[in-house]
């Protein structure tokens, strides 16, 4: 482990360096170079994660490289670079607001107490700043995209800088909506939004998807217009420029490529800027308002009045409250609300879907159940230190269940009703509707289940949704309770299947309704009644699993 | 008055490798103000934990004012409060509805719970933030709305950990003054703490642990002895006396830089 001698966080930069200033820059891609290998070491879980998503980026890198490529010489070559480098700067744009502090190097707040000068500063941030894989997939694109265009010596010529500059333009975005946002994203309610900001990309990523169908359809040509304005816009122009050289038409490669220095040179100001302001200034974070509200006193909330007395409305009200609250909550149920609303009204819209895909709602809220004491995170022994019975346990868990259908009955249901409207089916709907509530019910026995017996830490912080260790508790609470309810919800996919199978079958579909239902809230309250013993029993063992966030 | 709050035998617990607890038998008196020390990594959070039913050991038992915490959980869950440390509140809701959730399900009717916590949130100075979420509190705030949820059903023994952690001292001033209230009123509070002058002013019973084992414990005048403070006597039990490497450290503060 000779590695670590020497290049430890603080100890490089601490040094007083007598002889002639030693720069900044390797220093500070050593502490970088450290860091992410201090990282690696702290877990194998986590080694194998990196090396799998770095094998993974280079993969789909390298497949980029190819098409780009194989691009070189078709019509729309110069459209789809410039339009792909236009993205991959958005991209870095909005990075920083989404995965918030993920670089250490780059927080000045670690930085402040060390005499460093703005500008050196800078330029070995930005030094820093393009080791990881996110710099390397990024050369590897604009590389593609650049072999793509060039064509003649002069676009050869031209490529090399603007390559460059595309590159450095891409990391100096990144880091200047950083540290422009720092002040935000160190705040409660900035890192709040960024979490949910993670949500902007399940539910993009579904309109992209859409939108990419239809244009699949029309061809690239619409896009022309669009590439023509980007390839004048910064870093794109660098792409732009290598275009313009290869037609010959020098004075606006110049031009482009003059764009594309001029706007890093103004992003690397604003960053010098920003950055020596946060050093200067207080932490947003720590300032107190000054007033404080007293005046409104023991306000009755209307929600509580319409819940029942005793844990299960007090349970329920702090469920619900937590749905609207707290941001990972918050973020899981709007992802399970609009994939369960997406999903089949896309498909329906498509004329691809069938009915059934309205039991993706049911399915989506439902999973909202598993780990409910993981949500709960390490203030779980509020909870533990309050269930001295199975009885506890089985309200504690009935309430948890009853606020999560209050949501979801009207909604799937809702989802249902306006799907059929979009298909015209609707001799199917009460199949099913019978079959979403049923499905409902034997998520919430098994979300009930796993809930006690294959709890979960969910970190408070970042995107994601398992601690590090607990990856594999996560899928077989998930996963496997997923599969356990289809099973368990096979009687009434039986019947379904019957009635649409047998000849006269579809005259009982009305009664997939009534008994669909009956059976969801059956297999509910066993589930409910088979998890409370088992939660009242594992209190501490819960507890530990879930304090780990 | 006079019978024990808490009787600990045996209590042992290993996480790994490491053995945190390493057999305690312990009797707490009831009615006392009793402090457990120890210094950092000592086991008094395991211990606690343990105390107080959120942590099951591996082995030995522990009764709460006569009942067992892990045979009878009902009894006990009802009679204690605990303010642990470490571990979350429920912080996305504001103070006043993290107590009325609690009192709520402790099982106290809701007027009761609005009463006690429009009290408490008075007392502990709290009345101000009172509609603020309890994720913005201050250190000092929270262990406050802790200790108001602690207190707030009236249990006959209070468990703290750490309660002074980071406290400012006008809070730590406030705390303190509950806290003598309700030992005054009979009750019995255990509380751990690392900073020996707080225990010594405040504790008329202590516990000295160290290293998962209890070194000392009886009434605080027994364990300080003939040592001229708790300090001192603290450090003797847990061998960490004329450890001084000043020789060193002979170019700190020095004329040369």
């Amino acid at each position: 482990m000779s590695a670590a001698t020497g290049t430890g966080p603080g100890v490089p930069a601490a040094s007083p360096a007598p002889a002639p200033a030693t720069s900044v820059t390797p220093v500070l891609v050593r502490l970088k170079l450290s860091l992410l290998r201090n990282g690696l070491r702290q877990s194998a879980g986590r080694r194998a994660a990196y090396l799998t998503s770095v094998v993974v980026v280079l993969l789909f890198a390298a497949l980029q490289l190819i098409g780009l490529v194989a691009l070189r010489g078709t019509a729309h070559a110069a459209t789809v670079t410039v339009l792909l480098v236009a993205v991959l700067a958005l991209g870095w744009a909005v990075m920083p607001l989404f995965f918030p502090g993920g670089d250490e190097t780059l927080d000045p707040s670690r930085l402040v107490m060390l005499p460093l000068r703005p500008r050196p500063l800078v330029r070995a941030l930005l030094a820093a700043s393009l080791v990881g894989i996110g710099p390397l997939f990024t050369l590897c694109l604009l590389a593609g995209s650049v072999a793509a265009v060039a064509h003649g010596p002069a676009a050869y010529a031209v490529a090399v800088p603007a390559l460059v500059l595309a590159l450095l333009g891409c990391v100096a975005l990144a880091r200047t909506v950083a540290a422009a946002n720092v002040r935000l994203l160190t705040s409660r309610r900035g890192r709040d939004l960024a979490v949910l900001s993670g949500l902007l990309i399940a539910v993009g990523a579904q309109v992209v998807n859409f939108g990419a169908q239809r244009l699949g359809s029309a061809g690239l040509d619409p896009l022309d217009p669009v590439a023509g304005v980007l390839r004048w816009v910064p870093p794109a122009s660098a792409i732009g420029a290598v275009d313009s050289a290869g037609d010959g038409a020098y004075g606006a490669a110049a031009i482009q490529l003059g764009l594309a220095l001029l706007a890093l040179l103004a992003l690397l100001g604003a960053w010098q800027r920003s950055l020596t302001r946060l050093m200067t200034s207080p932490d947003g974070s720590t300032l107190q308002p000054a007033g404080a509200d007293r005046g409104r006193t023991g306000r009755s909330a209307g929600l509580a009045r319409l819940l029942p007395a005793g844990r299960t409305g007090t349970v329920m009200e702090r469920s619900l409250r937590y749905v609207w609250r707290d941001p990972k909550t918050k973020a899981a149920w709007v992802t399970s609300l609009a994939i369960g609303l997406i999903v089949p009204l896309f498909n329906a819209l498509q004329g691809t879907g069938s009915l059934y895909f309205a039991c993706f709602a049911a399915g989506m809220l439902g999973i909202q159940m598993y780990n409910q004491f993981g949500q709960d995170t390490s203030a779980f022994w509020m909870v533990a230190l309050t269930i001295s019975s199975t009885r506890d346990a089985y309200v504690e868990l009935r309430a948890r269940a009853l606020a999560l259908l209050v949501i979801t009955l009207p909604y799937a249901a809702l989802v249902t009703v306006a799907t059929t409207a979009l298909i015209g089916d609707w001799h199917a709907l009460p199949q099913v509707l019978g079959l979403s509530f049923a499905l409902l019910g034997a998520m919430l026995a098994t979300g009930a289940w796993s809930s006690a017996l294959f709890p979960y830490s969910i970190p408070q912080e970042g995107h994601k949704n398992v601690v590090p260790g607990q990856a594999g508790l996560a899928w077989i609470s998930v996963f496997g309770g997923m599969v356990a309810a289809a099973l368990l919800c096979s009687p009434v996919i039986a019947l379904v299947i019957w009635q649409n199978v047998a000849s006269g079958g579809d005259r009982w579909a009305w009664l997939t309704l009534p008994l669909g239902t009956a059976y969801g809230a059956l297999v509910a309250y066993a589930g409910l009644r088979l998890a409370a013993p088992r939660t009242a029993r594992r209190l501490p063992e819960i507890l530990a699993a879930v304090s780990k966030g | 008055m006079g019978g024990v709050a808490v009787r600990v035998e045996g209590l042992w617990k290993r996480f790994g490798e490491q053995v945190a607890v390493a057999g305690i038998d312990l009797e707490l008196p009831a009615g006392r103000f009793i402090g457990l020390v120890g210094p950092n990594g000592a086991g008094k959070t395991t211990t606690l934990s343990m105390v107080t039913g959120l942590l099951r050991p591996d082995r030995g038992t522990v009764e709460v004012v006569g009942h067992d915490v892990w045979r009878d959980p009902a009894q006990v869950k009802a009679r204690i409060g605990v303010l642990p440390e470490g571990l979350r509140l429920f912080e996305r809701l504001s103070g006043r509805e993290l107590l009325g959730y609690t009192g709520r399900l402790r099982g106290l009717p809701g007027a009761e719970v609005d009463k006690r916590a429009t009290q408490l949130l008075d007392v502990l100075d709290l009345a101000g933030a009172q509609h603020k979420l309890v994720v913005d509190y201050s250190t000092g705030m929270r262990k406050k709305i802790g200790l108001a949820a602690a207190l707030l059903h009236n249990p006959e023994v209070l468990f703290l950990d750490e309660p002074f952690e980071g406290v400012d001292p006008v809070s730590a001033q406030t705390i303190r003054g509950v806290l003598e209230r309700y030992t005054a009123s009979g009750a019995t509070v255990v509380f751990s703490s690392h900073v020996m002058e707080l225990v010594e002013s405040l504790c008329d019973w202590v516990a000295v642990l160290a290293a998962g084992r209890i070194r000392a414990h009886g009434p605080l005048a027994e364990v300080r002895g003939d040592a001229p403070s708790l300090q001192r006597a603290f450090l003797e039990l847990v061998g960490a006396h004329g450890r001084d490497a000043g020789h060193d450290l002979d170019w700190l503060g020095g004329g040369d830089r």
